[in-house]
């Protein structure tokens, strides 16, 4: 564990990522949705007709569709010919990094992307607005049979495995944000790992939004055959504008029988990004699915990663960590949806907010009628530091039949006075002390990051506390 | 308002909402085909009200009052409460002076009749400040039609109020019911709530917490047989701090019943000092059944402990081979934990009478 070491007091959180850097857009549309931006995506990037045909349709569903009534407020709170839906500052992903353009590049060493690359992963994609500018797996990993690409070369290149899992999972008519995924969907990765192969390094991406009143769109496949492993981890951030973004992509997971995949997120969108994501993984007999998923920015999160257990035994597992400082509202939680038997899932979620944040966990647990002997665990605590802010736990449990337990608990609460008065009479000061209670709260999702991460977070977090209970 | 004008109102409110339907997230679980609000208005109301009483306090047949109407007001956004507000023809009103204490059960009995009839038994409690009572309220009859209920009950400074409601309508009536609290300071209400009957049968229960120090005890108990669907709805309203609420529903369901349990928990800006918890436990007994739960928290307050837990199982397997050892044989050992299951919800009615008759229905419709 790292040491929670308290930073300056700075209240709220200070967003370093928040810079912005001029990068020429080589390619890009005008603002506006439109079947126009549809054809001149295709033609750009030499699309096949069936994806034409989908983006179409997919346009299409999106502008019938509603914003799912029990999701408040997003209906009219922007409007979507206020972004760009396509822009591209690179010609074409690069394989090294010295290929990347040179004000690419620059903004990613800010972020301190590449340096990790060599450290710890096998494989690292760095998607700038719609595009890719680098991607690149370790030889060894590739010698594997281990496919990393971007979801663009991956339609290229592996036509056949693409066609066969693409949206089958979740079909732009799933809801209105996924359709427009799927009309207007541009990077991201596809990851594909052949039977039994164990891809033991993680495969990272990172999203960056330069544009301004942009819409990103990023759609990622991740196939893991039989009795084989991935780690994929995905950061996030973009710049601060006083005009807003949209980030809504789709991930779409398949856990073929006994394989494991593990799908890290850290999110940190500025606050001026909707981030609307529809996140779906299906589980085969034995197999099993482990979310990891932070929400520690963005205006709006819109997110509940879901398992979907259609094989006997399988398991599906969320951790959620959501914190929400000013001018925040994260709507995460998860999704267990149980339709084989003897599946076991859990929903661990942590909670906190401050600075008027408001956070609420929305879950679901669906037990289906022939799924029996299936167990369900839900925990969710919040944390909630000060009055101004807001936490709310909205959980659905539905249950088919018997020979199933499903069990939901929650609570809310303040920094409780006790321990705080128990760690100052100890001489710690009160800020820290407040701080090492609330890195006590998140230890048990923090501890599952990769060690690099658990920093970054722990950072954050520290970061948001800072001067925050009275 | 005075009662006419509120009849009005509420005939209005009524007329506005609309019919619930399956696309309704509230309602999405359950069969409507029966429901049939045709002419309404028109439908002979055929209820028979027993009440007994206790010296000291008035315990009469409803009429105008000038707390009518403040807890559950004629525009409230909920159809089967506005066609109560604006139908009603039966109702009791229970009363108790200032520091006035009861310990003799009052009783509050209405009794449905009638072939696709309606009824609306309309219930207003006021216990004044440190008044105390205890009332055993309950719905009966063979009557088969619309059957909607309201009772408004206010808790006054330092009052307390067991209150004990069941409702064992016939499988041919569909129960509409709201029942709203209102506790002041240093109040208290302990409350068990019953639902035995009825083809489909919706429970509203909420407790509105206006004054510090107050308390609100909330248990419920359904059974579900007999294709019976039952849906309850819950709120505890802390609109101030330093109040507390507790409430504990459980349900057992077979024979293709089906519950739906959603519950609240709103904590007010500033509410500091508050003391929530909210639990609904589920025992499904046979694969025939639907069982949803979905407990809610909103908290706009830093200062508080709210937890909340719900759960969905059967029998435990160890358990019951736990007892068969003992020399239980399976249908008495299942019988046993279904009872068990129950009892911390039994165990808080006071009224032994009501207690024995809320096992007696039980033992009748679950367990076999």
């Amino acid at each position: 564990m790292s040491d929670p070491t308290p930073t300056n007091p700075s209240s709220p959180r200070e967003y370093k990522e928040g810079f912005h850097d001029d990068i020429k857009a080589v390619k890009s549309v005008p603002k506006g949705l439109s079947h126009d931006v549809v054809d001149y995506m295709c033609d750009t990037k030499s699309e096949p007709d069936w994806m034409r045909e989908f983006r179409h349709r997919s346009l299409d569903l999106f502008l019938k569709q509603d914003v799912p009534a029990w999701m408040p407020g997003l209906r009219d709170e922007f409007n979507y010919d206020e972004f760009t839906y396509y822009v591209s500052p690179v010609e074409k992903s690069a394989r090294k990094w010295e290929d990347v353009p040179e004000e690419i590049r620059r903004t990613y060493d800010k972020l301190g992307i590449a340096k990790e690359e060599q450290k710890l992963l096998g494989g690292l994609g760095a998607q700038i607005d719609s595009e890719m500018a680098y991607h690149n797996i370790q030889e060894s990993l590739s010698k594997k049979g281990i496919i990393f690409l971007s979801c663009d070369e991956g339609l290229k290149q592996y036509p056949e495995i693409f066609r066969e899992h693409f949206a089958k999972n979740i079909p732009p008519e799933d809801n209105k944000f996924a359709a427009l995924n799927s009309a207007f969907w541009s990077g991201g990765s596809f990851v594909y790992i052949p039977k039994s192969v164990k891809c033991d390094v993680p495969l990272s991406v990172y999203f960056r939004i330069n544009a301004e009143q942009f819409g990103q769109f990023e759609r990622t496949l991740i196939i893991c055959e039989d009795d084989s492993f991935c780690h994929y981890v995905e950061g996030c951030s973009a710049p601060i504008y006083t005009t807003n973004s949209l980030h809504a992509a789709v991930v779409e997971i398949y856990v073929k029988e006994r394989a494991r995949c593990r799908y890290t997120t850290i999110q940190n969108w500025s606050t001026d990004v909707y981030n609307l994501v529809t996140k779906r993984s299906l589980i085969s007999a034995k197999g099993v699915m482990e979310w990891v998923d932070g929400n520690l920015g963005s205006k709006r999160t819109v997110k509940y990663p879901s398992c979907y257990m259609i094989g006997e035994g399988a398991h599906g597992e969320v951790l959620s960590l959501a914190s929400a400082d000013k001018g925040m509202w994260q709507d995460a939680g998860a999704k267990l949806v149980f339709l084989a038997p003897n599946c076991s899932g859990r929903i661990n979620s942590k909670s906190i907010s401050g600075h008027g944040g408001r956070s609420s966990y929305r879950g679901l647990v669906q037990v289906a009628k022939n799924a029996t002997n299936c167990r369900a665990q839900v925990n969710c605590d919040a944390l909630i530091l000060d009055p101004r802010s807001r936490s709310d736990t909205y959980p659905t449990m539905e249950v088919n039949g018997d020979l199933a337990t499903v069990e939901h608990e929650a609570t809310v609460s303040s920094v409780s006075d006790e321990q705080l008065f128990y760690l100052t009479s100890r001489g710690i000061k009160k800020e820290d002390a407040v701080s090492m209670i609330v890195n006590g709260f998140i230890e048990p999702v923090v501890k599952e990051l990769p060690m690099e991460f658990a920093v970054e977070i722990n950072r954050l977090i520290g970061l948001q506390m800072e001067g925050s209970v009275g | 308002m005075n009662l006419d004008a509120q009849r009005k109102l509420a005939w209005q409110t009524y007329q506005r909402l609309p019919l619930p339907s399956r696309r309704d997230v509230d309602w999405q679980r359950f069969d409507l085909r029966a429901l049939n609000l045709d002419a309404i208005e028109q439908r002979p109301q055929s209820l028979r009200v027993t009440l007994n009483s206790a010296p000291g306090v008035t315990l009469a047949p409803l009429t105008d009052h000038p707390q009518l109407g403040r807890a559950i007001a004629a525009d409230e956004p909920n159809k089967f409460a506005a066609l109560t507000s604006a139908l009603w023809r039966h109702g009791a009103l229970l009363h108790v002076p200032a520091n006035h204490k009861t310990c003799r059960p009052l009783e509050i009995i209405y009794e449905f009749t009638g072939d696709n009839a309606a009824a609306f038994p309309r219930t207003l409690v006021v216990l004044e400040s440190g008044a105390e009572a205890t009332i055993a309220q309950k719905f009966v009859g063979t009557g088969t039609g619309i059957h909607a209920s309201l009772t408004e009950v206010f808790v006054n400074e330092g009052a307390k109020l067991h209150y004990v409601s069941h409702q064992n309508l016939a499988p041919g009536a569909l129960d509409f019911t709201l029942k709203r609290a209102h506790v002041a300071r240093d109040a208290e209400i302990d409350w068990v709530v019953g639902m035995f009957g009825g083809a489909l049968t919706r429970y509203d229960v909420e407790c509105v917490m206006d004054g510090e120090g107050g308390t609100s005890f909330m248990y419920g108990l359904g059974v579900g047989d007999n294709r019976r669907q039952i849906a309850q709805f819950t709120r505890q309203h802390h609109r101030v701090g330093n109040t507390t609420s507790d409430l504990l529903f459980k349900n057992v369901l077979r024979d293709r019943a089906a519950t739906n349990y959603s519950g609240v928990i709103k904590v007010e800006k500033n509410a500091n000092g508050t003391n929530a918890y909210q639990s609904n436990k589920n025992l499904v007994l046979d694969k025939t059944v639907q069982c949803d739960t979905r407990p809610v928290l909103e908290i706009e307050s830093n200062q508080l402990r709210c937890t909340h837990g719900a759960t969905v199982g059967r029998l435990d397997d160890n358990q019951l081979y736990y007892l068969r050892t003992r020399g239980l044989d399976d249908t008495t050992a299942r019988n046993v934990l279904i009872e068990a299951f129950l009892a911390p919800v039994l165990d808080r009615i006071q009224i032994e009478s009501v207690r024995n008759e809320f096992a007696e229905l039980i033992h009748r419709k679950v367990v076999r």
